[in-house]
């Protein structure tokens, strides 16, 4: 009786139960626009998307907001602590909450909110191109709003079709207190005897940026190829079972006792900290170049590198799918791209998120250094930060990271392991 | 039996016979409710996971761009894993290493553990109280601490940045497969886990009464054939309970050869789930984890094969309980010197030169001038440590210590309770099915890879589910999965602590017609007072020092003391990372000291029954 009672109990769970986990992923109806209806309706009340007025209205953004009196931001930057000090500073009355998620769960946690019907996030502004592009922006989570205060001085490439708040980029670090220059002159240097064992890059698993920094490698193939006749005077020879030369560059440079490392700052430490002999060169991020000062490293970027200096990723800004606060949101994104009464000739004096500097810049103002760059062509370079046009570089491909990055990891898992 | 009306009638009287009796049978109702609840709670995530792994799944759409088969049948993932020239990397060699891990840290805990239990539980070593309760000290440090420290010591020009103080002090550089890989892994983790060997072995030494060896020895037994005969199959359960415990912790750890490991590319099953989780590859991931649950489950049927039934005899104290101890004569001080030595290193080295690191300006520059107070005291300063704060002036700081806190009491109570209740229900019953699945499907959760089943708590959670909420991003998400976790070991002592109860006290408080309810307060609560204690702090510590199982599930509001680590390790602010180490660790000694101190000495003996 009480075996059968206990059967059953247990019988009706589990059919409960999996009928739950194949129930959900059905698709949602959508209107005309191709927006679905609860959406569409917030789009015409919020004036975004296809119901955006031209121009703007700012005074009465600016009073919605006031009224709406908080906006709430998921950020991968760390950063975000500093412009989100800066906002409330500038607009007493609208509070900010923002969460330092890093970029993969800046992504994961909008979906996995959305998909569970949770519309909590106005900001969502983070990296990782394929993500943001083919999961969160055609899945219409998020929407692309750019504001006209300082849409003519953007190029069409980083508002369209998503508005890029900052550019940021892969080097490769030397140690300027070893090498009185940088020692390598050719990408391919990095995959012979003499640097085997002394390259250090981070897990690609673990960072999305540095991913995308060796998957615009493979994607440049042929410079890669054409770089290497340059340095050998040969033509590369592919290893078997390897597709094309930017492969057998990552396949090379694997098999060269590439030293991995799970955190980007322990990578930035292995170039650049004083001291060392024979210190190594490492691929990480350009912005990384400001813990010279605060930890007194060393590190100074390889140029010229021949064919690629940097690997240009970028940060987006979007509205997130039926934000509470709209209007805010609209407010924090213009304050994230600086002032519009910025010039290329505004003279700033560090530090740029204080006084006049950091009314001028406003949310740039944290992003103010050498490893990072405005889409605004009409902002000014901070000290130390004409090295970002010097380099020549790569923008990554959000299809090409989005499409290919399967394939990449199976091949690095493969060759890392042998 | 013919389907008449009276055959139904007397069914129907048979049927509310049977239910005005469950009334009186509360523990057979807290025995179903605990198997539908924890059977949701366990075999959904479970289930979960197969279904995943036999789905295509939305990343697998960016290799096949067939956007109809998403979510239908395949063996893609199983095809993939076993059987195509990506096996090796993804499996084979993980799952070799892993191995290695399991077998070298089970090997080294076990003969450590067994080593120290006998010297000090059998033996008339001096200073015995003070070894015994200092060396369960590592059990309460996060495992991947002692890691910490060998990369300060050993770490070598590999990963370049700053030397380790071996090459600084003594300039001698220790070769790669010394600083990084399986042997410091192994090690590391094998300093860590000997305490579980320790704590289950000398719990049961402790029970093996010198009469029964010198019986033996009168008999005509000699010394080893006393050691094989007698006192081995006693401590049989609990080698073989510590060999599970140890084998399987160890295969699904991930902090440790995270750090260790990867300089030189030596990588784990754990490690593996993690890189296919991270890149939200769960289809793969999911094959491994299920790996690691398997494995899992033939250590635990391997060990009741070879051990029997679990703890299926208890050795009573009080009678006649007599405790001869072999003399180490002339060796006596020697040994508790070895032993000292090792502890120090084991615990207190780890420990101090975290301390030291705290006050470093510059990691690795061990001169006087290179001191400062500000990781601990200072105000923010850009151009220190990207201008965090020093730890006592750090908000974000204090509201980890707070959550971490708050996590691992609510926690610790619940899971108490949980146990009891467990027990209760488990030993009333014992004998029937409904008992045996109930104490089954409590160890289940044994078996899950922690990182996994982090990973399906953030799916499953996501959504409402029946009459559940959205739970991601809260904090009864990283209570909830704290305390499934912890089920099997407080059911474990749960169990045993009501074993020693026997029924007719309540049977006669029954009689007197005491509800259920007062019966649990006046007679059984306080007669388990010591079991619920232990399994609670028991609970209090694992739950302030995880961190795989709950870094997915974490948000920035939720943050806990392990993943403030974890984030400062991984922007190199090492010494925030050290600093905030040894306030987490601080914590965990406090409260353990403060348990002992109030109830007695039996902070630890819950883990004697897991």
């Amino acid at each position: 009786m009480k075996k059968r009672l206990v059967a059953i109990l247990v019988l009706l769970f589990l059919v409960g139960g999996v009928s739950m986990l194949f129930a959900g992923g059905k698709q949602e109806a959508t209107s005309a626009s191709g927006y679905p209806p609860e959406m569409e309706k917030w789009l015409k009340e919020a004036k975004l998307g296809p119901y955006e007025e031209h121009p703007q209205n700012w005074k009465e953004i600016i009073e919605k907001a006031k009224q709406e009196g908080e906006v709430v931001v998921y950020s991968s930057s760390s950063r975000v602590a500093k412009v989100a000090e800066m906002f409330e500073k500038t607009y007493p009355g609208i509070k900010v909450k923002y969460f330092d998620l890093g970029s993969v769960q800046s992504v994961e946690k909008t979906v996995q909110e959305q998909n569970a019907g949770l519309y909590k996030a106005d900001i969502v502004t983070t990296g990782g191109s394929g993500q943001v592009i083919h999961q969160l922006l055609d899945n219409h989570m998020i929407v692309n709003f750019v504001p006209d205060t300082v849409a003519d001085r953007i190029p069409k490439k980083y508002k369209d079709p998503l508005l890029v708040r900052i550019n940021e980029a892969i080097v490769f670090y030397y140690n300027t207190e070893a090498y009185s220059k940088p020692p390598i002159k050719n990408l391919w240097e990095l995959t012979m005897p003499e640097w085997k064992g002394r390259v250090v890059t981070k897990d690609p698993f673990k960072s999305l940026s540095v991913l995308m920094g060796f998957i615009t490698i493979v994607q440049h193939s042929d410079e890669m190829a054409a770089a290497y006749k340059r340095l050998t005077g040969k033509d590369l020879e592919l290893h078997p079972g390897v597709p094309d030369a930017g492969y057998e560059f990552v396949y090379r440079l694997l098999h060269n006792d590439l030293i991995i490392l799970k955190s980007g700052g322990k990578v930035a430490a292995a170039s650049g900290k004083r001291g060392q002999k024979n210190p190594p060169i490492s691929m990480i991020y350009f912005t990384y170049l400001r813990y010279n000062e605060s930890k007194n490293y060393a590190n100074g970027v390889i140029h010229p590198l021949d064919p690629v200096e940097k690997l240009v990723y970028p940060t987006y800004t979007a509205i997130a799918r039926q934000a509470p606060h709209p209007n805010a949101a609209k407010l924090y994104t213009a304050f994230e791209m600086g002032s519009p009464k910025l010039t290329k000739d505004t003279k700033l004096e560090p530090p740029y998120a204080e006084g006049r500097a950091g009314e001028l810049l406003q949310g740039l103002a944290p992003y103010f250094d050498p490893g990072s760059a405005s889409p605004r062509v009409d902002v000014p370079k901070p000290k130390g930060g004409e090295i970002w046009d010097e380099l020549k570089g790569w923008d990554v491909d959000p299809d090409f990271m989005w499409y290919n990055a399967p394939q990449f990891q199976d091949f690095w898992t493969k060759e890392a392991t042998k | 039996m013919a389907d008449t009306p009276l055959a139904r009638s007397a069914a129907f009287t048979k049927l509310k016979f049977q239910l005005t009796r469950l009334r009186y049978r509360t523990d057979i109702i807290l025995s179903i409710i605990f198997v539908i609840v924890f059977g949701f709670l366990v075999l959904v995530p479970l289930i979960k996971i197969i279904i995943v792994s036999l789905t295509y799944q939305s990343f697998d759409m960016r290799v096949i761009r067939d956007m109809k088969k998403l979510g239908t049948f395949t063996l893609y993932h199983y095809k993939r894993i076993f059987a195509s020239d990506f096996s090796y990397a993804i499996l084979v060699k993980p799952f070799i290493n892993s191995l290695l891990v399991g077998f070298g840290v089970t090997a080294m805990a076990m003969l450590l553990g067994s080593l120290l239990a006998w010297a000090i539980v059998r033996t008339d070593l001096p200073w015995k109280n003070f070894f015994d309760s200092i060396i369960v000290i590592p059990y309460m440090m996060p495992s991947w601490v002692i890691a910490l420290a060998w990369l300060i010591i050993f770490k070598n020009n590999r990963v370049a940045g700053e030397d380790g103080m071996l090459k600084i002090l003594f300039g001698i550089t220790p070769p790669d497969w010394f600083s990084y890989g399986l042997f410091p892994i192994i090690i590391c983790l094998g300093l860590h886990y000997y305490s579980y060997s320790y704590l289950l072995i000398s719990g049961a030494l402790k029970t093996v009464n010198s009469e029964l060896e010198e019986a033996g020895a009168i008999a005509g037994l000699k010394k080893w054939a006393v050691l094989r005969k007698i006192t081995f199959p006693i401590v049989l359960p609990a080698l073989g309970s510590s060999f599970v415990l140890t084998f399987t912790r160890s295969m699904g750890t991930f902090g440790t050869p995270a750090l260790l490991g990867l300089p030189v590319r030596f990588f784990n099953i754990p490690t593996q789930i993690y890189a296919s989780i991270s890149m939200r590859n769960m289809g793969d991931a999911y094959v491994l984890a299920l790996i690691l649950v398997v494995l899992a489950g033939i250590a635990i049927y391997i060990n009741s094969k070879i051990v029997g039934v679990r703890k299926s005899f208890v050795t009573m104290a009080g009678k006649g309980f007599k405790n001869r101890m072999n003399s180490l004569g002339s060796w006596r001080y020697p040994v508790a010197i070895i032993i000292l030595l090792f502890l120090f290193v084991a615990f207190l080295l780890p420990l101090l030169l975290l301390v030291w690191n705290t006050f470093l300006l510059l990691p690795g520059d061990y001169s006087i001038s290179n001191l400062t107070t500000h990781f601990w005291i200072g105000d923010s300063d850009y151009r220190i440590a990207s201008g965090e704060p020093g730890i006592f002036k750090n908000p974000g700081i204090w509201n980890g210590v707070w959550n971490s806190i708050r996590l691992g009491v609510l926690a610790a109570l619940i899971n108490g309770f949980l146990g009891l209740f467990i027990g209760y229900a488990v030993v009333r019953n014992r004998g029937t099915r409904l008992s045996k699945s109930l104490e089954a499907i409590s160890f289940a959760p044994y078996v899950f890879p922690s990182i996994a089943m982090g990973a399906i708590y953030l799916g499953m959670f996501a959504k409402p589910l029946g009459p559940i909420p959205a739970l991601y991003g809260t904090f009864s998400l990283l209570v909830l999965i704290v305390v499934v976790k912890n089920i099997p070991f407080s059911s474990r002592s749960g169990i045993s602590a009501m074993l020693q109860i026997d029924k007719s006290l309540e049977e006669s408080a029954r009689l007197q017609g005491l509800p259920w309810f007062k019966r649990f307060r006046k007679i059984l609560f306080p007669l388990t007072k010591s079991g619920f204690l232990s399994g609670m702090i028991l609970t209090f510590i694992t739950a302030m020092r995880e961190l795989s199982l709950i870094i997915l599930l974490v948000t920035p509001t939720t943050r806990v003391l392990t993943t403030i680590i974890f984030a400062y390790e991984d922007q190199e602010e090492v010494q925030h990372a050290n600093g905030v180490t040894l306030i987490l660790i601080t914590i965990i000694i406090i409260a353990n000291f403060i348990v002992r101190k109030f109830f007695g000495n039996k902070s630890l003996m819950g883990l004697k029954e897991s």
